[in-house]
């Protein structure tokens, strides 16, 4: 019989000879009812209630904001941070960047640096069109 | 002669993984990253909008509605709901792909099975959100370009008590309803979009897992790459929330 009727030599075209890089950092080859195992779930639901209580913490600012009277601006900035540890931990755990080499980790954050620019210079041309085309006072 | 000797143990010139991880996994990594550019594009877009105009919707007032408790004055508290499934759903993906890292077959099944149960409600939620701004509120893509239009129509949207409320131009008013409802469709029908096709994609690694195909291959990795597009949605809804509902 040929090699061609193997259904098997088909599996290494896709991703068989990726396997090798598999054993890399992230494959496990104990138990899912080991320790290390258990641990390793911990951890994920520890990030799943840091995630959620913070949320609640975020909704309750967003309706109460108004009544506490605390200003806009500091508000915002709470909102912001929060965002931000958010998605470092979603980032680090949930998608296990944490877990990689790291170099690999400066490779993919490197480039949000831009938004450093890219969020300054459009948030600051807006405000400043704002401040050229309006008779009344602002916000 | 010495220098194929030295080309061999050059980190970077081929022939070995310096950042160990697969090509597969890589350019998941890279997609992702074009993606949050795309993302951000929109939404930064969004902000020098806001940023533009002296009167903008009020989210407390925009979004205060739950399915069956019509008439009642809930703010955010509908899309909290959609906030924590998404949350769950990307919980219930890493137990999957903890799962599939132990080679957990029937591990994998069940967490992925949950995943897109998750992701589904997340899509019915959406639809009744949109299905409600739509018809019960008059938010649209596209809506509020007739100045014409009367004021009794987009009042409800804004905290009218405000300075910037009263201040205001009528013409301001409408075009920055106009342009809130369209950043909104747009945005949150992208990430939908997004959540639709993963869904999709979660079907099928579903179907190969339990067909054995990664027992087959030796790994789980498929179920990794799916995972690591799942939580980038996840995080994307992340900023669309703070940047729609809170900020």
């Amino acid at each position: 019989m040929s090699s061609h009727n193997h259904n098997d030599s088909i599996q290494h075209l896709y991703e068989g000879d990726q396997s090798k890089l598999y054993s890399g950092l992230m494959a496990h080859h104990t138990d899912i009812n080991s320790p290390e195992s258990k641990k390793q779930v911990g951890r994920i639901w520890k990030v799943f209630w840091i995630l959620l209580v913070v949320t609640i913490v975020e909704v309750m600012l967003g309706m109460y904001s108004y009544e506490l009277g605390i200003s806009r601006a500091i508000i915002n900035s709470v909102f912001l941070i929060l965002t931000l540890f958010k998605a470092s931990y979603i980032v680090a755990v949930f998608m296990h960047l944490g877990d990689e080499l790291k170099n690999f980790m400066i490779t993919v954050l490197m480039p949000l640096v831009l938004f450093i620019w890219f969020i300054i210079a459009f948030l600051a041309d807006g405000g400043f069109w704002l401040h050229m085309n309006t008779t009344s006072p602002v916000r | 002669m010495s220098h194929a000797a030295t080309a061999e143990t050059k980190t970077w010139g081929g022939g070995r993984s310096p950042f160990n991880v697969s090509y597969g996994k890589i350019m998941m990594w890279f997609f992702l990253l074009s993606d949050a550019f795309t993302f951000s594009a929109f939404l930064i877009s969004y902000g020098t909008k806001r940023f533009f105009s002296a009167v903008w919707p009020d989210a407390n007032h925009v979004f205060h509605a739950f399915p069956f408790l019509e008439g009642h004055n809930l703010p955010l508290l509908f899309v909290s709901l959609m906030t924590f499934i998404l949350i769950m759903s990307s919980v219930t993906m890493v137990l999957a792909v903890h799962c599939g890292h132990h080679n957990d077959r029937n591990g994998v099944i069940k967490w992925l099975t949950w995943t897109i149960v998750g992701g589904i409600c997340f899509l019915s939620c959406q639809a009744w959100e949109w299905t409600h701004l739509g018809h019960l509120t008059g938010g649209l893509w596209g809506t509020f370009t007739d100045s014409g239009t009367s004021p009794h129509m987009y009042e409800h949207f804004y905290d009218v008590k405000s300075a910037a409320y009263t201040a205001a131009s009528h013409e301001t008013i409408l075009q920055s309803t106009h342009s809130f409802f369209n950043y909104f469709f747009t945005i949150t029908g992208f990430h939908g979009g997004h959540v639709a096709s993963g869904v999709v994609f979660l079907i099928m690694v579903l179907i190969n897992t339990v067909n054995g195909t990664y027992d087959k291959r030796g790994h789980y990795e498929m179920v990794e790459k799916i995972g690591l597009y799942w939580h980038f949605v996840d995080l994307v809804w992340v900023f669309v929330f703070t940047c729609f509902y809170l900020l």
